[in-house]
């Protein structure tokens, strides 16, 4: 576990004062109200709240798949408020990596081939020895030549988590990778994002609404109608259910 | 359940529309065929019943031979003259005609096409026609123009040009124009003096028939014995309806050529739309799953979800037929344009859409995509309801075993059949022709075999610039192989026939090539584009030019000696010798110039013929000719026919107006100036404009001109097709697009451009097109050399049109890349996010 010291921790993607409004008028729906937050470099966050909390919206802004109303968000140093669509593709082929709850293969392509889609798709040389190295450490050596349809829920989301990895992004966003999984392929998958974190220094964000999977995490952070409410350090899923009964009373107080 | 149908339907208008059209444009064929046979129709009874105005009975030779392809003895002129004073007849006039051409403001023939150029007399009370302006002509230098013959030719009343009447050339004046009742279909017509007439026409004094006008009051029955009574022998006297009938029937048969040519495209038509209907329906029942498993869940039957179907397929089928048949006569207007400009025929009869064409029409159509939707319905009918609770949407690929066995089955057998007959010397045409029909119906069954192979080979190119975007395009073409071969029919079938015509023409046009140069030995033909024969004038003018050895006359004669029918040639025995290589095995070639007849071998072999066998023939008039037979001939292909007569016999067995030259064979002395014979040549043809001189090589082009002519008509026809192929593209590429969308949604969160997105659907389309088109090429090479080698004696040699069909596979693969463009352009548009997050 690393301490939160913030002198020492780099940051590797941010948001500065960023709202996102639906609709106009009487029918608008604030999802992010001018939230801020800074991600750490090298370190598992996990985004919870409830539903409507603005927690996958912040989540496809910050990874370039949606633009806010306003504020200002930085990948790496980069601001990507500017950026056309192009360079915000060419960010999230080569800067990012993605781990959706479901449908993250091409059923087309082999478990290899998927893993290397975005490497090929930029039409880059794969770095053997990193790829080797992320397969050995997920399990996949012998399904590599298997299509989607082949493997299991856990594998397929095995091999969507090496395919975020193998470009090295600076940082992996991962949309309620376990949602749809069991309790056993869950834990290994998030044991391969822990040690994806621990060994090979990768930045990864998730959101979820499973305390276990957010115990996983070295920080929490708690979103309510698109603001943070709380923060919390070094998670473990007692502690993290604890601070969500405390916002389902405030809840229904307020 | 029709309002849960109609509902439907409503919810996805654009989807219902592609599908429709599919079915429209098949529909169109067969409702145009049917306007444009309906229009020629109507044309045709303008044409007959101003033809015969003011005509009550009509006096003709009889028949010489066993049907109207001997042709009628000749009546004389003073026939006429004595029906004329027959009681109760007003008027009696000979039917003078024969060709007759003016030359227009651009120095070119007025004609249209092949269509005939008529020259009449002038008769101040025909009712045929009437003037429009001017005087009637009064001297061979005077003429008066048809209305249309004189709008082609850009000149007015008044203006002076050349004309062509009956073989000789001269200038005339326009006189007048005058207003047939009628279209002519694209013939042209002027009118000359009375005497001019007879003299060009009727030279020796016969005509084809007589045309008796009765007196006012006197009836047709009453009128026709009495006529009957007066005539000679070997004339014989009809009513004029009777001609009008017989007419009708003769041309009608003609029409019903062309029509049932004309329903074989629409056949065509509507067998590839089938396709597309079936693929439309069952990608859209693909992505219906959960709807239809939900219908299920709640208590729906498996025949109510397949009559549902099959009523959205009958509604799709009534909306795609009315649609087909206003496009039909849009495009009998088109068909009636590319006729008129290819062969020259004037179809004026408007455009009636009867009660025939419409029920035929929406039955055809409508039973076209029920019957393609069974197979969707049954499909959709076996949904589980349990499909309802599961989160993907896509149904997993069928089988395409069964399909597969059934097709190559079909496909070898078909394909030995076909081989069986073709070999054979004796080719059984009805087994052939259903093996022709077999061999692509079992390729397109098959077809979904092939597109692993085909496919893979086909984006392999594309693999190699693009990488992983032509893998991924590559596997999406191969991902439910019978859709993507269902959707490359159109196409496969369009250039079956693109290749497989292909090869005939070219291997036909190697072939006459051939002939001519093995054959010919003549220096020039004169010919006048096998359209019009050649004035005798000019064979006579040429005789007489230095350096010409031996002018040969080429004219065809009807001959019949028992049951073998066919045209005699007939030409002096020394000039053909000269002009054209034969081989004489028995007897003699001069024997023609003694009135003896030459048969070719085979007939000879055949009748148990040799050199002094007597034969009894028809000839032209002529009946119960005793000949004997002068010699025997190895089969000659140019002249294609089994007699030869002499020029004397072939002047005693048709009228002089009937007596033509088709081709001048032209052979110059040894050491002779080659160059200042033709430029004599030239001279002496040039003021009959039609008449051009050719060397052995410039024949062979224009003599292949008619198979080109036919082939551009053909390819016309085709390019319908290939409408339908590209429609049926796009409906698959773009509700496939509709079906990935999920799967797009990724692609571009994981980084592709939509430069790479674009790509990848338009290679996936390239690779679809050009599979269809690497099959059809493949399978029309293979049966336009079956064809060929079928006919081999006609067709002596087998020439493949490689460039012709690299250029047309390179045609496919734009289709592909138009075709692309709308999926394309939705794909690109798609919100990442919304496509993930697609339920």
């Amino acid at each position: 576990m690393a301490e939160n010291d913030p002198a020492e921790i780099g940051v590797v993607a941010r948001a500065v004062n960023l709202s996102k409004v639906y609709g106009s008028g009487e029918a608008a729906v604030t999802a992010l109200d001018d939230i801020s937050v800074d991600l750490h470099r090298g370190r598992l966050t996990a985004i919870m709240g409830p539903s409507g909390s603005g927690k996958s919206t912040l989540m496809h802004c910050m990874a370039a798949l949606d633009r806010p109303s306003s504020g200002r968000i930085e990948i790496d140093g980069v601001e990507i408020g500017t950026m056309k669509d192009r360079a915000l593709t060419a960010l999230r082929r080569d800067r990012l990596g993605f781990v959706f709850q479901s449908f993250n293969l091409v059923p087309t392509l082999t478990a290899r081939e998927n893993i290397t889609l975005p490497v090929d798709i930029a039409g880059a040389k794969l770095d053997q020895a990193w790829f080797d190295t992320v397969i050995d450490t997920v399990g996949l050596r012998d399904r590599l030549q298997h299509r989607p349809s082949q493997l299991s829920g856990g594998q397929q989301q095995r091999v969507a988590c090496a395919r975020a990895l193998v470009s090295r992004p600076a940082i992996v966003f991962a949309d309620e990778p376990t949602g749809n999984l069991d309790s056993r392929s869950s834990a290994e998958i998030l044991a391969f994002l822990r040690k994806s974190v621990d060994d090979f220094g990768q930045s990864i964000v998730m959101v979820t609404h499973d305390a276990t999977a957010a115990s996983y995490a070295d920080r929490v952070l708690f979103l309510a109608d698109g603001r943070f409410v709380d923060e919390l350090s070094n998670p473990t899923a007692e502690t993290v259910l604890e601070r969500m009964k405390g916002f389902e009373l405030v809840g229904r107080r307020g | 359940m029709l309002r849960v149908t109609l509902k439907g339907m409503r919810g996805h208008v654009v989807r219902f529309l592609l599908t429709a059209l599919a079915v429209t444009l098949g529909v169109a064929f067969v409702a145009g065929s049917f306007v444009l046979r309906d229009s020629m129709n109507n044309t045709l009874e303008d044409l007959l019943s101003s033809s015969t105005k003011g005509v009550d009975l009509i006096a003709r030779g009889t028949l010489a031979g066993d049907d109207t392809d001997t042709g009628r003895v000749p009546v004389d002129l003073a026939v006429a003259d004595r029906l004329a004073k027959v009681d109760g007849v007003q008027r009696a006039l000979p039917d003078v005609q024969g060709n007759a051409m003016i030359v227009g403001k651009d120095g070119l023939v007025v004609r249209n096409g092949g269509a005939p150029t008529f020259g009449f007399p002038y008769r101040a009370n025909d009712p045929a026609f009437t003037m429009v302006e001017g005087t009637a002509p009064t001297g061979p230098g005077e003429v008066v123009v048809e209305r249309s013959t004189l709008e082609k030719s850009g000149l007015a009343v008044g203006a002076t040009t050349r004309a062509v009447v009956g073989g000789q050339a001269r200038t005339v004046r326009i006189t007048g124009e005058a207003e047939f009742g009628s279209s002519l279909f694209g013939a042209t017509a002027i009118l000359v003096d009375e005497t001019t007439a007879r003299a060009a026409f009727a030279p020796d004094g016969k005509v084809y028939s007589i045309s008796v006008t009765a007196a006012p009051g006197v009836s047709v029955d009453t009128l026709r014995p009495r006529v009957a009574a007066t005539l000679p022998n070997g004339v014989e006297v009809v009513t004029a309806q009777a001609v009008v009938d017989e007419t009708r029937k003769q041309v009608q048969q003609i029409f019903g050529f062309f029509t049932t040519f004309l329903l074989v495209f629409a056949g065509i038509s509507l067998f590839v739309g089938a396709f597309i209907i079936v693929n439309t329906f069952s990608i859209v029942l693909a992505q219906r799953t959960r709807e239809l498993a939900l219908l299920r869940a709640v208590g729906a039957s498996r025949g109510q979800i397949r009559r549902m179907v099959l009523g959205e397929s009958a509604i799709v089928g009534l909306v795609g037929s009315v649609l087909g048949i206003l496009l039909g006569a849009v495009l009998a207007v088109g068909l009636k344009a590319v006729i008129k400009s290819f062969i020259g025929l004037d179809i004026a009869g408007g455009l009636p859409v009867g009660a025939q064409t419409v029920w035929v029409s929406v039955v055809v159509g409508m039973l076209v995509t029920i019957t393609a939707a069974l197979l969707p319905a049954r499909r959709a009918a076996r949904v589980a309801p349990v499909a309802a609770m599961r989160d993907d949407m896509v149904a997993p690929p069928a089988s395409i075993r069964r399909r597969g066995i059934v097709g190559a089955v079909v496909f070898v057998l078909s394909t030995a059949l076909l081989t069986s007959q073709v070999i054979s010397k004796d080719v059984n045409w009805g087994l052939a022709g259903l093996g022709f029909a077999l061999v692509v119906i079992g390729a397109l069954i098959a077809a979904p075999l092939a597109t692993r192979p085909v496919i893979r080979l086909v984006v392999w190119p594309f693999r190699r610039f693009t990488g992983v975007v032509g893998r991924l395009a590559g596997e999406n073409a191969l991902r439910v192989p019978r859709r993507t071969a269902n959707t490359a029919s159109a196409l496969m079938i369009g250039l079956t026939l693109v290749a497989g015509l292909g090869v005939i023409a070219s291997s036909v046009k190697t072939s006459i090539s051939g002939l001519v140069a093995e054959q010919l030995t003549a220096d020039f033909v004169l010919t006048a584009g096998g359209q019009s024969p050649v004035p005798s004038s000019v064979a006579t003018s040429v005789q007489s030019i230095a350096g010409v050895k031996s002018v040969a006359r080429l004219g065809f004669v009807p001959m019949q000696v028992g049951d073998e029918k066919g045209n005699a040639v007939a030409s002096s025995a020394a000039a053909l010798g000269d002009t054209v290589k034969l081989d004489v095995t028995q007897g003699s070639l001069a024997t023609l110039d003694q009135g003896q007849v030459l048969v070719n071998a085979t007939t000879a072999k055949a009748r148990g013929w040799h050199v002094g066998s007597p034969l009894t023939a028809t000839i032209g008039s002529l009946t119960g000719q005793k000949l004997v037979v002068g010699g025997v001939f190895q089969d000659s292909d140019f002249l294609d026919s089994s007699f030869l007569v002499g020029r004397d016999l072939y002047a005693k067995a048709l009228r002089v107006a009937q007596q033509e030259d088709f081709l001048v064979l032209v052979k110059t002395l040894p050491g002779a100036d080659v160059g200042a014979v033709r430029s004599q040549l030239t001279d002496v043809a040039k003021p009959f404009v039609v008449v051009s001189v050719e060397d052995g090589s410039e024949y062979v082009n224009s003599a292949s001109s008619g198979i080109d002519q036919l082939l551009g008509l053909i390819y016309v026809l085709l390019a319908l097709a290939i409408v339908i192929a590209v429609l049926g593209i796009i409906n698959t590429l773009a509700l496939s697009v509709v079906e990935r969308t999920r799967e797009i949604g990724l692609l571009r969160a994981v980084g592709l451009r939509r430069r790479q997105l674009a790509g990848m659907i338009t290679i996936e389309a390239v690779a679809t097109a050009l599979f269809g088109a690497v099959l059809g090429a493949a399978l029309g090479v293979g049966l336009g050399t079956a064809f060929q080698h079928a006919v081999r004696d006609n067709i002596t040699q087998l020439t493949i049109p490689w460039v012709t069909i690299v250029v047309v596979l390179v045609a496919s693969a734009v289709v592909g890349v138009v075709a692309a463009v709308l999926p394309t352009v939705r794909a690109v548009r798609l919100n990442i996010l919304r496509a993930i997050a697609t339920d």
